[in-house]
């Protein structure tokens, strides 16, 4: 699945440990969500889609 | 690299029954071959270092159940995994080496062992897979 997160993360002049802290998870989750190599749970898609004030589907694309 | 809650819980627990199983190892050992225990307590004693390890396995269950961060659990399902897919494999092959006397006896208790090296390298996999 891709994601606009590093994008979306890099406008707001967040690192990945930035973004790790404000949802409470390990960089290395911010880390392979961005690379596609992990799709989030759908709560923490929720948690991800609050923090930048978007839906989810602005931020993930199933294609 | 900061721990988070259930990784320094992990490290709580996790030690202190190493401790205890080197002092365990040490003592049952030095027992048996100076005072080797007599009657049904040998038995008792000589599992005493077993325990810490069903301990460990114990504490990863733990860590597993509590581990909040849903990526990092999945990273410790994939090292159990890949060790218990390592290890059933090496004692299935071993086991029919072992049948047809192709090999030498391996002792049971270092299988445990080996799950644990299995998982020391499931973990670096997993790592790698995801870097």
């Amino acid at each position: 699945m891709k994601n606009r997160l590093r994008v979306l993360r890099a406008e707001r002049g967040w690192s990945q440990a930035d973004l790790a802290e404000r949802l409470a998870v390990s960089r290395q989750s911010i880390n392979a969500i961005e690379t596609g190599k992990y799709d989030p749970s759908l709560p923490l898609a929720f948690k991800i889609a609050n923090i930048f004030s978007m839906k989810i589907e602005q931020i993930f694309d199933a294609e | 690299m900061a721990m988070n809650a259930a990784q320094r819980r992990y490290q709580v627990r996790f030690w202190p029954i190493m401790a205890f199983y080197v002092v365990a190892v040490l003592g049952v050992t030095w027992l048996f071959n100076n005072q080797p225990p007599e009657g049904p307590i040998k038995f008792v004693i000589a599992v005493l270092p077993a325990l810490p390890i069903i301990g460990v396995l114990y504490v990863m269950g733990r860590y597993l159940v509590e581990e909040d961060d849903e990526f990092l659990r999945l990273q410790h399902v994939i090292s159990l995994l890949i060790a218990t897919g390592l290890t059933l494999s090496f004692c299935a092959v071993w086991g029919f080496l072992e049948i047809y006397h192709l090999v030498p006896v391996i002792g049971v208790f270092d299988i445990s062992w080996g799950y644990f090296a299995a998982m020391g390298l499931g973990r670096l996999l997993a790592k790698w897979w995801y870097r």
